[in-house]
């Protein structure tokens, strides 16, 4: 009996590992005026962040339509058969209807076939993270209980900060949520934001200065891991350099046993912007 | 009262009592209205769809259930208005397809087809939105078909099904963050609940008549009229500019099924991934024969245009949304001044921020980071008790919290505190840069205590430097001081002077950095110049490449730097 991992495109797992991983990912959209490009698919980080450069509205972004996913369920059925047991890792909810579709899509579907459909309550390559782990795991032959238990765990437990050059991004596509307390002012105030329990984007500090900013990420961090080994994720918009830079400083201050550099992709880029510093971690 | 059977007259009497019973909250419905745009009408376009579907109703009276249904889920089709509107046709449609055929229904069947109205309602919409009237409508279906499997009373199956309802509405505010920044619940969703408490109503054997004279409304709703009315309208909290599809149109297109010239053969899916790319809020109902369009656009000739393509246009409105959210604007903003003058005084803040500073630019800064008086003061102009008393009054503030940012400010800030009516927090700052540092630790969300706690905590983390002159000849542990010698002081102490400004202020500037220090603010002076911070600039540089270096125009008199280093 096989297991396949479904996720969505922003997710942000390049092609080749979801390839060689089996992962299926579902695009979301994105629409710079009338002009629609389908997610990683027919736009890459690359394009969009120049795209983006040069266009005077901002994008905008939907996600796919529950006939979307049951066409990608039925193809997965095809592929490998009724007996395919299909677990589908959904972008937050409180920052996307993707999930809803997923789960709409599985109600158009129901009793065919065995789909399990969470709401990651994450974004970008921490879910993404998480959906490699679990692919891995299923090569491994483990059986799906074994793997939603681990996702459970890597769900409750990833630690997600990230530092964002302007809110304009976040607040002129509604996904600021609980973070919009944190208003801009003469001084370069950096909120660092989190993914709360919830799903929302929230503020979990504000300092003065990048510098500050990326130092304070990195105490919470030590806090959090404690000098116990773990998997590091810095995730960026359309600054490879500084990403570069701080996860040489992250594998020399902890305990890495597996780290990615990951740029982040149009639709998770629509409300963050360039400039973007994430950092994602999570106890091996 | 129990029924376990339902039929056309009696559904027939649940959408009246539920039209009337919408219709007489109209404006508290209009008035929650924020999500998607905040164009204030969506009770109004509710209770037109539902008259609409009232009058089909009406005109086709039977004691079928399935012919009274379908004639209801005809009249909403071509009636709806607004998303809520056609979110409700929808509803109303799916629960018709369920019944139809049948003359009467048990409550197993009657909540199957609340259930089935969700769906076809999530399926008519683009981009279906949580903490909307679809929230509302889904968890209460989803309440009647695990209550129809334990009980056989439509009765009961409706009552559950509105206490879900209410309770789901009253959650929405968690579920769509633009609902509580603005304080509300959902608009289309308290319209659904008014809709729905009259279906209860009417199963309980209530008439309209009853209805006027009907008993108190339940407490929840009673909270709602009243955050209604105290809250100002809910549009008035966000923007017209925000508005990014500026023109609401709705239109029917009468699908030509001849071989008339010019006209191309309808696919829905096709028409609608087509309309998407035009706008938001999208929703496209179709039959054989109809396909009703309601989009927020910002060309609606476009849109029209494309759907002309199929067929006839008809029942064409189109409304521009700014103008009516500018209309909402203005009509606060009378009423506002109105309430003004009447009691002279606006609502409480939770908090009230003063700050002392000098100088046009620092007041900005200290004004940019949400501090709602600057009292004009500093070394030589300390403010009285009086001054800070006569600003607190002027706050009309919950709490109000005090940057006295000198220490021979903070005894008048204290004793102010005490003469004060309502809580004070005097937060012992001895600076400029102090002040700031509080001011970003504070949390408008948190607790007085909390903040208090914050803020005094983060005053020790920032280091402030002052150069100024000397107004004598003055000698200061080693330092030999003349009058008119520029001085540096770091914190309390003198730790250069000299005839030469630049000089004592790059001395004292990298005597303040060290290997901890992450960020240094320049505040220029009213008498320095941008050339000058420059220079100071460069010193940093050369010497800490890792210290970020910011300069603001500070305008402050007698101090040509101040510094921060944090």
């Amino acid at each position: 009996m096989s297991i396949v991992i479904l996720t969505d495109s922003a997710s942000d797992i390049e092609a080749s590992v979801r390839q060689s991983l089996g992962i299926v990912s579902v695009p979301l959209k994105v629409m710079f005026g009338s002009e629609t490009y389908l997610d990683g698919v027919t736009i890459s980080s690359g394009e969009f962040f120049d795209k983006l450069k040069q266009s005077s509205a901002l994008p905008t972004t939907s996600q796919p339509s529950p006939i979307e996913f049951a066409e990608v369920y039925k193809g997965i059925v095809e592929q490998h058969g009724k007996d395919v047991q299909i677990i589908v890792i959904m972008l937050s909810a409180a920052l996307s209807g993707t999930y809803q579709s997923a789960m709409i899509a599985k109600t158009m579907m129901e009793d065919e076939v065995d789909i399990t459909v969470i709401d990651s309550r994450k974004a970008s390559f921490v879910h993404g993270m998480i959906c490699v782990e679990a692919a891995r795991a299923a090569q491994e032959g483990k059986n799906k209980q074994q793997i939603l238990d681990m996702i459970d765990r890597y769900l409750d437990e990833v630690q997600v900060y990230f530092i964002v050059d302007t809110l304009e991004f976040l607040q002129k596509g509604g996904r600021i949520g609980r973070a919009s307390a944190v208003i801009g002012s003469l001084l370069n105030i950096k909120p660092i934001l989190m993914l709360d329990p919830a799903g929302y984007v929230s503020a979990f500090d504000k300092v003065r200065g990048t510098k500050k900013a990326l130092n304070r990420v990195l105490e919470t961090l030590q806090e959090y891991a404690q000098g116990q080994r773990v998997k590091v994720a810095v995730l960026h918009s359309s600054v490879p350099e500084q990403a570069a830079e701080m996860l040489e400083r992250i594998k020399q201050e902890f305990s890495v046993s597996e780290s990615y550099i990951q740029e982040i992709g149009p639709v998770i880029g629509t409300h963050t912007g360039p400039g973007l510093l994430g950092f994602v971690m999570v106890k091996e | 009262m129990v029924h376990t059977r339902l039929d056309g007259v009696q559904f027939s009497r649940m959408v009246y009592l539920g039209a009337s019973f919408l219709s007489g909250n109209v404006k508290v419905v209009d008035g929650l209205n924020v999500f998607p745009v905040p164009d204030g009408d969506t009770g109004t376009n509710m209770n037109l769809t539902l008259t609409s579907g009232v009058e089909e109703l009406s005109r086709k009276e039977s004691a079928s259930i399935s012919d009274a249904a379908s004639a209801l889920a005809k009249g909403l089709l071509m009636g709806a208005r607004g998303n809520s509107g056609v979110i409700l046709s929808q509803l109303f449609r799916g629960f018709s397809k369920t019944v139809s055929g049948k003359e009467e229904i048990n409550a197993r069947q009657f909540a199957d087809a609340l259930k089935a109205g969700v769906d076809s309602a999530y399926q008519a919409v683009m981009k279906p939105v949580e903490g909307t009237i679809l929230t509302v409508a889904r968890e209460a279906a989803d309440m009647a078909v695990r209550t129809a499997r334990t009980s056989d009373d439509v009765v009961h199956v409706m009552e559950k099904t509105y206490e879900q309802a209410q309770e789901t509405l009253l959650r929405t505010p968690d579920m769509l963050p633009v609902l509580k920044e603005v304080g509300v619940v959902d608009s289309g969703g308290q319209g659904l609940l008014y809709i729905y408490e009259g279906f209860l109503r009417a199963l309980r054997g209530e008439t309209a008549n009853e209805l006027k004279q009907a008993s108190p409304q339940p407490k929840d709703q009673l909270q709602l009229d009243k955050l209604v009315q105290e809250h100002h309208n809910a549009q008035v909290h966000l923007k017209t500019e925000d508005i990014q599809y500026g023109y609401c149109t709705e239109f029917m297109v009468w699908l030509s099924h001849s071989t008339e010239p010019n006209k191309k053969p309808f696919s829905e899916a096709l028409f609608r991934a087509q309309l998407d790319k035009m706008g938001d809020s999208l929703l496209v109902v179709s039959d054989d024969d109809v396909v009703k369009v309601h989009i927020h656009a910002e060309h609606p000739g476009n849109v029209m245009q494309y759907a002309q393509q199929f067929g006839s246009l008809h029942r064409i409105k189109i409304e521009n949304m700014r103008e009516q959210h500018a209309n909402i604007l203005k009509a606060e903003e009378s009423k506002e001044q109105d309430a003004a003058a009447k009691s002279g005084q606006l609502g409480a803040l939770p908090y009230g921020l003063i700050a002392v500073a000098a100088g046009k630019g620092i007041a900005e800064i200290y004004r940019s980071m949400g501090v709602h008086v600057v009292v004009e003061g500093g070394q030589t102009m300390n403010p009285s008790t009086e001054d800070f008393v006569n600003a607190i009054t002027g706050l009309n503030a919950e709490h109000v919290i005090i940057l006295p940012n000198n220490s021979n400010i903070i005894m008048a800030a204290q004793q102010a505190s005490e003469l004060a009516e309502v809580p004070v927090t005097v937060i012992p700052s001895k600076s400029i840069p102090q002040g700031m540092a509080a001011l970003v630790a504070f949390n408008a969300g948190a607790e007085p205590m909390v903040n208090a706690e914050a803020m005094s905590k983060a005053i020790a983390h920032v280091k402030t430097g002052m150069v100024t002159h000397a107004v004598r000849d003055t000698r200061m542990g080693d330092v030999e001081i003349k009058e008119g010698d520029y001085i540096g002081i770091a914190e309390k102490e003198i730790v250069t002077s000299g005839a030469d400004l630049m000089e004592s202020a790059r001395t004292l500037l990298l005597s303040m950095i060290d290997e901890d220090a992450e960020i240094v603010t320049i505040f220029l002076g009213a008498d320095a110049t941008q050339d000058q911070a420059a220079e100071l600039e460069e010193a940093v540089s050369d010497a800490f490449p890792d210290v970020e270096v910011e300069i603001l125009d500070g305008g402050q008199p007698l101090y040509p730097f101040i510094y921060s280093v944090e």
